[in-house]
């Protein structure tokens, strides 16, 4: 390293100098570094060389110069840059600069003294950098006041545009940042990562401020003087004074500036901060508070996207497909907190390369470990603790991070009266993820997930359901404008019932989805006005839909198979977002998606026209393995656009259709673990969607608030409904006991989200309505004579706000507080006297409605204090969910007891509950 | 399952609540045929029809009073049943085939027609035996059945039980005539008119049933009838059940599933939504017309079993309704003194104004009159009858 003077050196000019013969020097510089260059002066002319490391870092020289004094090479080797030179003849010293010229003599006039001897000369021979075939490193940018360089270095700037593209990752840990906004300044230029968080951006050569805004990181500037294609890493700082800052989308200009409409980023730290009923911070939940979601009751993680069914959500962690993503029955989320780093989802404008299910896309992302240190965290509640463990297997390349998660709840079960006592229900998941760099342009990052629930009722029936999920990814830069993604992975999904109580009797029912994928997605920045989006993907998919064995020896029960379903879905897809002018941008794809049902299978034919019924079957076709039974194909529009009004003003519209090929079948109120998938067939059509949706979106007081309204209209084909006493398990036509419906679903969302300060969260309310019809005369029966009806999840009104206040850095306290119409319920119109008992008589579905619901939660959160360098950070969750008590209706219903017909109501979270947690990071 | 799915809300550190709601009126008048019974084979056939009525009603159903009820043969055959003016339709003892269908007309008393499908007859294989096992909190009586052809498959059954219940005192002594004074006011009471001793029976009110389909062979293992819970009443002294087994046909086990689904099993988080349930009658006059009931044809097969009170652990307590009843005792003459010396003292007949006007009953002799107790405490003809059933031994 070189010595570093310059703010005195105006001191030296006034001592001036005894001429001295400068002897001419003859170098050739190709892509010289810094040192190259000084070292090779130093040498060849016995000057000393002054300057300041970190300023010429990026500077390249490449230069020849035949027989020149020393001061004619440095004019030359600096002509036309930011940088200067001065030369003291007397000390034999160069001092090199940045932005600042040193002058060698005192203003003129001060010694009547006449200048000149400084003045650059023209450049003799320059080489021009373009043939030079050596690629730029590189930079990792962690300054804000510092220019980077971008690009081979160039004497003179050329015109146009280059790229420059890069990682945006935490300087604490190194870790990428999904979802980060790049912007450049004065214009509408602007970026978000990918979820690796890398980022490409093309923009005019020369100087320009970028602004980086990352969730959970400080805002960061970055000044880049770009001469050509480069990379760029930005480090950003976590925001660790900032303690509970709440970042809703990805960034503040983002709302008004992407072509997304009605996608919803949350990361973490807001996730953390809404209180959840048993303390543990609820990844899945925490999505009933955005607009447009709804649920049919508190004992479910099911959630329906603006009108779509439950199954109608796909739901991805790191691209692995989550068929459960719930513990016990739906009252704890399969997500760690602890490495989860924030999820997203996609309502209306889903992007081309998800598919598969027709109402939204939730992904929820995983953090990447530590590449640089061992970092580590634990949390204790009353029912669960988790442990987290990350760090670099090989520093700033390889890290790992860990998390498991384990329950004892037994516990609380021995508080139940006798005949409950000895039951016993536990789950346990574990998350590995491992990435590496092989090196600037390739990634590897292998992904994993496993969960597993038990739950048992004394000795009789005990319930397993699991969840395995692999998948590697190779994320490839061909350049700074092309790179891929490739994955390939399993998903599995299986559980099983059995019973030995009865020795007769005792059974084993077990089912299992298994599907294996490949994927590989193209971004392509094709200029600055497009990128394109590119790939395709293959999902093969083996369902068991069900087998029952005996389960002792003495058991009678005769062995029992549903055919395993095989299916191929495929599709191909392109988008481009195309900035027609900074204002305007339209983002449009198309995704040819495929369907093959396959066999080994037996396939029934029906006479036409008629319901399906037993009697009805005309044929049954057996087909054997591997063979194309049935082909569904559908091209699926993806089309979004956006209009700027003003920079914080902009309109936004979209359509999409979408093609969904799985199914689930279930006829309970509540998505339960122990629903049966299927798969499209010859006899059951796949479910196609469609949307349009208008939204205005507004940010105000410095983009700290974000407000949006949106409207939406939604039609849904061949969603399965089921005929009245459907039995769905074991069947063996299982066309026979469905009904295909048609919905419709429409609605106005309106939010306020404020981002930012001491007091942040979100206001939400929606008006919504779902209906379906089920008019098809040869299905057999008609439910409610083919007229419309609501959808168990049709709550018109929705409110819901989310708030936080930092009171200090080490105390916040949070409100949530929701509000919806009660959901529609069926109940009967007469009683009639039968069999023994009352009975009652239902006629038309979902006419009524339960009570309205209403909940608000509070939490305090306590933090240890923020030393950063200390060694554990602890911090406390302390609250209070259902704070008022309310009794909200699950469900209001006509139950027969002791031969009389009484009506009830069943509350799930009846009373105020408290909880406690308790997290330790190291 | 449904039981899982109770636990579950227990669990919920017992935060879940299940409340009784007022039943509201309907919100629509209905007047729809309710058609229950069993064309039996080789006992008298009981068909009762009803109308359904709006849920807050007083009164369970609206007998169907005055229609025409007929049993059709499929090779063309008639039954009339004759009306018992309560909206039960009997018939004697009917030969019926077993390789024919039958069904049901029924001509209501405004004119219309309905029709039932017809129905094959389905024999009923013998009860084998009727298990009982003192299980946690209570009593589990189960049913072992089997059809060694494996013809039956689906099965249903329901119950008449019968249990003996002892007041808090026995009354040895009855009110003979008040006007004649002692002794002969009151005398010893004979054994007809004993109210210490009585049997209460009741009816099954939940569906029972249970398959075998799945099963190598028909074979029905310790399928659960009734849990009689530990400090019931009813295993106090003596309890017997008749249980009557029904063979049904796979839609009429469907029915009956739906039906058990639909209005008992209901309302939890993974219970079933409700669905209409669809019978095997039809109104032929307006097929629009809903009907509820599905008719079934066949013979009943019935056992009977006893369960004494030693049967069942010894530490099970009951829980009866004379928990707290005292015994008085009354005096032709008492005298009554009272501390204030402008009240003069006075004799009160107790036996003219509590036992001769019924408010107590007495029980016993005492010195000067007799012990009593009240009513509730003493007579079981207020909740049974002290005929002892034939069947009791």
């Amino acid at each position: 390293m070189k010595k570093i003077y310059f703010t005195f050196i105006l001191f030296f000019a006034v001592k001036l100098l005894h001429a001295q013969v400068s002897k001419n020097i003859s170098v050739n510089f190709q892509q010289a570094t810094i040192e190259q260059f000084t070292g090779e002066l130093e040498t060849k002319s016995g000057y000393h060389i002054y300057y300041d490391h970190a300023q010429f870092d990026s500077l390249k020289i490449t230069l020849q110069v035949n027989n020149q004094p020393l001061e004619s090479v440095l004019s030359q080797a600096f002509h036309n840059t930011t940088y200067h030179y001065a030369l003291f003849e007397s000390k034999m010293q160069v001092f090199l600069t940045r932005d600042k010229e040193i002058r060698t003599q005192p203003a003129a006039g001060y010694f009547n003294v006449k200048p000149g001897q400084t003045q650059p000369v023209a450049p003799s021979q320059v080489i021009d950098f373009t043939t030079a075939p050596v690629k730029a490193p590189v930079i990792e940018s962690t300054i804000e006041n510092k220019l980077y360089e971008v690009g081979i270095k160039t004497n003179q700037l050329k015109a146009g545009k280059a790229s420059v593209s890069g990682y945006v990752k935490s300087a604490k840990s190194g870790v990428g940042i999904a979802g980060a906004g790049l912007y450049v300044a004065n214009s509408g230029v602007g970026v978000t990562t990918d979820q690796f968080g890398y980022y490409t951006l093309s923009l005019p050569r020369g100087k320009q401020l970028l602004i980086v805004k990352g969730v959970g990181m400080k805002d960061a500037r970055r000044q880049v003087m770009l001469y050509n294609d480069g990379d760029l890493n930005i480090e950003l700082q976590d925001q660790v004074t900032t303690l509970k800052e709440v970042k809703i989308s990805a960034d503040k200009v983002a709302n008004v500036r992407s072509t997304e409409m009605a996608v919803s980023r949350l990361d973490i730290k807001s996730i953390k901060q809404v209180p959840a009923v048993f303390g543990e911070a609820d990844v899945l939940r925490i999505v009933l508070t955005l607009p447009g979601v709804q649920s049919v009751g508190e004992a479910t993680t099911g959630f329906n996207v603006r009108g779509g069914a439950a199954d109608q959500n796909l739901i991805l962690l790191d691209d692995k497909t989550i068929y459960n993503p719930a513990h016990f029955f739906g009252f704890f989320s399969a997500f760690n907190p602890d490495i989860v780093k924030g999820i997203e989802l996609y309502k209306s404008t889903i992007p081309e390369k998800f598919g598969g299910r027709l109402s939204s896309v939730l992904e929820v992302t995983d953090r990447e470990g530590n590449k640089k240190n061992f970092a580590g965290s634990a949390g204790i509640g009353l029912l669960t603790s988790r442990l987290n463990v990350e760090g670099p297997i090989v520093k700033d390349k390889t890290s790992f991070i860990f998390g498991g998660r384990t329950s004892y709840s037994d516990w609380l079960l021995k508080l139940l009266p006798e005949e409950y006592k000895h039951s016993h229900a536990s789950f346990y998941d574990f998350n590995l993820d491992i990435s590496h760099q092989i090196d600037k342009d390739n990634n590897i990052y292998l992904t994993t997930y496993l969960s597993k629930d038990n739950f048992r009722l004394n000795s009789d029936t005990t319930y397993n359901y699991s969840n395995k999920n692999a998948n590697i990814k190779w994320k490839h830069n061909f350049n700074s404008r092309l790179y891929s993604l490739i994955t390939v992975g399993y998903d599995g999904y299986k559980y099983d019932i059995s019973s030995s109580a009865n020795p007769v009797n005792a059974y084993k029912l077990k089912f299992g989805i298994n599907q294996t994928n490949f994927k590989t997605d193209f971004t392509y920045y094709l200029n600055r006005n497009n990128t394109l989006d590119f790939g395709l993907s293959a999902i093969y998919y083996k369902l068991n839909p069900g087998t029952e064995t005996p389960n002792s020896a003495s058991s009678l029960i005769v062995p029992d198979k549903v055919d395993d379903e095989q299916g191929l879905e495929s599709a191909l897809y392109l988008g481009d977002k195309f900035d027609v002018t900074p204002d305007f941008s339209i983002s449009a794809g198309i995704r040819y998606s495929m369907f093959n049902y396959l066999g080994a299978q037996t396939v029934r034919t029906y006479a036409p026209g008629l319901p399906r019924t037993p009697l009805n079957v005309l044929d049954s076709t057996a087909y054997s393995g591997g063979k194309v039974i049935k082909t569904y194909t559908r091209p699926e529009i993806r089309v979004s656009a956006r209009y700027n009004i003003t920079d914080d003003l902009s309109l936004k519209a979209s359509y999409n259709t979408l093609a969904q090929y799985i199914h689930l079948l279930s006829n309970t109120t509540a998505i339960s673990p122990i629903d049966i998938y299927k798969l499209s067939d010859p006899n059951i059509k796949p479910q196609y969607g469609s949307q349009v949706s208008f939204g205005v979106f507004k940010n105000a007081a410095q983009n700290t608030i974000e407000t949006s309204v949106e409207v939406y209209y939604k039609h849904i084909d061949n969603y399965l409904d089921y005929k009245s006493g459907a039995k769905l398990v074991l069947s063996h036509a299982i066309e026979q006991e469905v009904l295909n419906t048609q919905g419709k679903a429409y609605g106005v969302e309106l939010s306020i989200k404020k981002t930012t300060g001491k007091l942040n969260g979100w206001i939400n309310y929606t008006y919504s309505r779902t209906f379906l019809k089920q008019d098809d005369p040869t299905a057999g029966q008609l439910i409610n004579g083919g007229a419309y009806y609501p959808a168990n999840y049709d709550k018109p009104h929705s409110f819901n706000f989310t708030g936080n206040y930092r009171i200090t850095h080490r105390y916040s306290v949070s409100l949530d507080v929701t509000y919806s119409t009660g959901r529609p319920i069926t109940l009967p119109i007469a009683k009639y006297y039968s069999n023994g008992a009352e009975r009652v008589f239902y006629s038309d579905r979902n006419e009524y409605r339960i009570p309205d619901y209403f909940r608000s939660d509070f939490s305090i959160n306590i933090y240890g204090n923020h030393k950063v360098h200390q060694k554990f950070h602890n911090s406390w969750t302390v609250g209070v969910y259902n704070l008022t008590g309310r009794q909200n209706a699950y469900s209001t219903f006509y139950q027969q007891q002791g031969g009389a017909i009484n009506s009830y109501q069943l509350s799930i979270f009846a009373r105020p509950i408290p909880f406690i947690n308790y997290n330790i990071r190291f | 399952m449904k039981k899982t799915f109770y636990l579950l809300f227990m669990l919920l550190l017992v935060t879940a609540c299940k409340k009784q709601l007022a039943i509201s009126s309907s919100a629509k008048v209905t007047n729809y045929l309710v058609v229950d019974g069993n064309i039996s084979v080789g006992d008298s056939t009981f068909i009762t029809l009803s109308r359904t009525v709006n849920l807050d009603s007083g009164a369970r159903s609206k007998p169907e009073l005055n229609a025409v009820v007929t049993v059709k043969g499929s090779a063309g055959e008639n039954y009339s049943l004759v009306s018992k003016n309560n909206g039960q339709y009997v018939c004697a003892p009917l030969n019926l085939s077993l390789s024919e269908k039958y069904g049901l007309e029924i001509v209501s008393s405004d004119g219309k027609k309905y029709q039932s499908d017809f129905v094959p007859v389905k024999n009923a294989p013998a009860i084998d035996s009727i298990p009982y096992v003192a299980k946690g909190n209570g009593l589990q009586i189960s049913v072992d059945a089997h059809d060694a052809t494996n013809n039956t498959k689906y099965y249903r059954w329901d119950y008449i039980e019968t249990f003996n219940i002892r007041t808090a005192f026995e009354s040895k002594y009855i009110v003979i005539d008040p006007n004649s004074g002692p002794p002969s006011d009151i005398g010893l009471r004979t054994s007809q008119q004993q109210i210490y001793n009585c049997w209460i029976s009741d009816t099954s009110s939940n569906i029972i049933t249970n398959s075998s389909a799945k099963l190598l062979k028909d074979v029905i293992n310790e399928s659960p009838v009734i849990n009689i819970p530990s400090t019931s009443e009813k295993l106090h002294i003596r309890y017997s059940i008749l249980l009557k087994q029904y063979a049904l046909t796979s839609d009429a086990f469907d029915y009956y599933e739906l039906l058990k689904k639909n209005t008992e099993q209901i309302g939890g988080v993974f219970d079933a939504q409700p669905s209409q349930v669809t019978g095997n009658i039809h109104c032929l006059s307006n097929p629009a017309e809903p009907v509820i009931g599905f008719v079934t044809a066949g013979t009943v097969a019935q056992k009977r079993i006893f369960i004494d009170n030693s049967n069942v652990p010894a530490g099970w307590a009951a829980i009866t309704p004379y928990t707290g009843c005292e015994l008085h005792t009354l005096l032709y003459k008492r005298l009554v003194v009272s501390s204030n010396p402008n009240i003069p003292d006075m004799t009160i007949n107790e036996i003219y104004n509590l036992i001769y006007s019924g408010s107590e009953i007495p029980v016993d002799l005492a010195a000067g009159g007799y012990t009593s107790s009240n009513s509730a405490c003493v007579d079981c003809t207020l909740r049974g009858t002290n005929k002892k059933p034939s069947f009791w031994n």
